[in-house]
């Protein structure tokens, strides 16, 4: 099809403000700032547009000049939520962190307080403590942690490149939302979330009927390997298991003693416990310790802290061997006749990665002969993770 | 017949994404190859502005290479594409090409 011609031109409604403002960019158009005045009228529709306010306009002035006035300055430290007008009933005081009127199951959450965040960054960055640790202290996730860090760097190199900050907009929003706060010396700190919850594993979304003999002892590390269908344990080998948080410290020392089920592309690793794969396992064998030896509390948290300190250790010294391997690999190249830099990744190629049809999965590449899963259900295209 | 190393484009439109593939010279470019060395991504990618250390970095792109496969193929004289022949003198297992031109 041709292009058509226009048969008269077209006014967008938001021009004349930009013409009110910048006339002297737009004068060189002359059908556009000489119609100005007309283009608040609707030339591409025949209906006339309302000259007076509609009914809900005035009825939202109306309402903001009477009832809605209360909302137009908020007292610092409260929240400023339209909940607060149905107040006067018999309702109950956890109202104030309810936004929605007609959504009560929806609570705003507090966030973190200034003073709190700067102590997160404090403990980390210049006291060295571990992320590990100083989540359990102040009672804040481990993720949230990461990347309270990482903001607070951020803004403090804003600050000293001289860059405009929204510090008025910040403050007026810490006035407004509940907040948790810093403790003050000497009291206890109050958690600003839940920081043990258990992850969602999508193996134990199945239900699954298994019939157990009574007289067979069936824990946790049992229901596990149910459910990622691996043959039940020798007894003399679940004989040695006396409580599921006792496996915990085992695979955080060695992560590799997780034994796989399946063959080819369908290994898997055997699902653990809850015990171990909630974030803070030490939190469940401390609280184990203090009930062996409610008398001894001295000497429970000196254990306690000797094995967070063992724990991280490892853990370090894995990560930095992992990325020491990570950057073996690795070789950058930054030709001079280039805007960029290459990173060249050694692969293998090798029958086993690449599997007999030559449709394995580990193997480098886009793979021949298998349909592209990028638009099915449920995939996820956004970045879920930042390599910083 | 002649061995060729070159470039598979995959991905989609406006997104390319190449394998780097040991093919007989005259077949498709999608056929399936006799072997697949490596990968190629065009679409250069920027470090994030997080850390003082990568405001300074260059982007970069990203390239995978088995490089005992490409030595072996290069042995038994198959022939890089122009393409593949840049990225592998940048991996060091060719010699670079002399540039028939310079820039003013």
């Amino acid at each position: 099809m041709p292009p058509r011609m226009q048969s008269r031109s077209v006014s967008n409604t938001l021009l004349p403000y930009l013409t009110a403002t910048s006339s002297s960019s737009l004068s060189s158009i002359p059908s556009l700032s000489s119609s100005s005045s007309q283009c608040l009228s609707r030339q591409f529709s025949a209906t006339a547009a309302p000259q007076a306010q509609t009914k809900l306009r005035r009825q939202m002035f109306e309402w903001l000049n009477t009832e809605g006035a209360v909302f137009k300055h908020h007292v610092p430290g409260e929240t400023n939520y339209l909940t607060r007008l149905k107040q006067r009933g018999p309702e109950t005081s956890s109202d104030a962190s309810r936004p929605f009127p007609n959504n009560s199951s929806f609570i705003s959450e507090p966030i973190l307080s200034e003073e709190l965040r700067n102590e997160v960054y404090h403990r980390v960055v210049e006291q060295k403590m571990s992320l590990r640790a100083v989540s359990v202290h102040l009672g804040i996730d481990m993720k949230r942690i990461a990347a309270v860090v990482r903001l607070v760097e951020l803004e403090k190199r804003q600050r000293a490149q001289g860059k405009p900050l929204a510090l008025p907009y910040a403050r007026a929003i810490h006035e407004m939302v509940p907040t948790t706060p810093l403790a003050q010396q000497g009291e206890r700190q109050e958690y600003h979330e839940p920081i043990n919850d258990l992850p969602a594993h999508p193996l134990t979304g199945s239900q699954i009927f298994y019939p157990v003999p009574e007289s067979r002892s069936f824990t946790r590390v049992e229901a596990g390997r149910v459910f990622s269908g691996a043959p039940a344990m020798e007894h003399s080998e679940a004989a040695e298991i006396s409580h599921p948080s006792d496996l915990a410290e085992k695979i955080i020392e060695d992560p590799n003693s997780i034994a796989w089920v399946g063959k080819g592309a369908n290994a898997r690793q055997i699902l653990q416990p809850a015990d171990v794969r909630i974030p803070h396992p030490h939190m469940v064998a401390l609280e184990r310790d203090r009930l062996a030896h409610p008398n001894e509390r001295l000497a429970v948290s000196e254990k306690q802290s000797k094995r967070l300190k063992r724990q991280d250790a490892i853990e370090k010294e894995r990560r930095e061997r992992l990325q020491a391997r990570r950057e073996k690999k690795l070789t950058v190249v930054s030709p001079e006749d280039s805007r960029f830099d290459y990173r060249i990744k050694d692969t293998i190629y090798t029958p086993e990665t690449t599997g007999a049809d030559g449709r394995g999965s580990k193997a480098v590449g886009r793979r021949y002969g298998v349909p592209h899963r990028d638009r099915t259900r449920g995939e996820i295209k956004i970045p879920t993770r930042v390599e910083a | 017949m002649v061995l060729r190393i070159r470039l598979a484009r995959f991905g989609n439109k406006h997104n390319p994404f190449f394998n780097i593939v040991v093919a007989q010279a005259r077949s498709a470019r999608g056929a399936k190859p006799l072997e697949v060395i490596g990968t190629y991504n065009p679409i250069p990618k920027r470090p994030t502005n997080l850390y003082d250390e990568n405001t300074e970095t260059r982007p970069y792109k990203e390239i995978a290479l088995d490089r005992s496969r490409a030595k072996y193929w290069l042995g038994v004289g198959a022939q890089p594409s122009d393409p593949v022949w840049k990225l592998m003198s940048m991996a060091g297992l060719v010699a670079p090409k002399p540039t028939t031109f310079h820039k003013a």
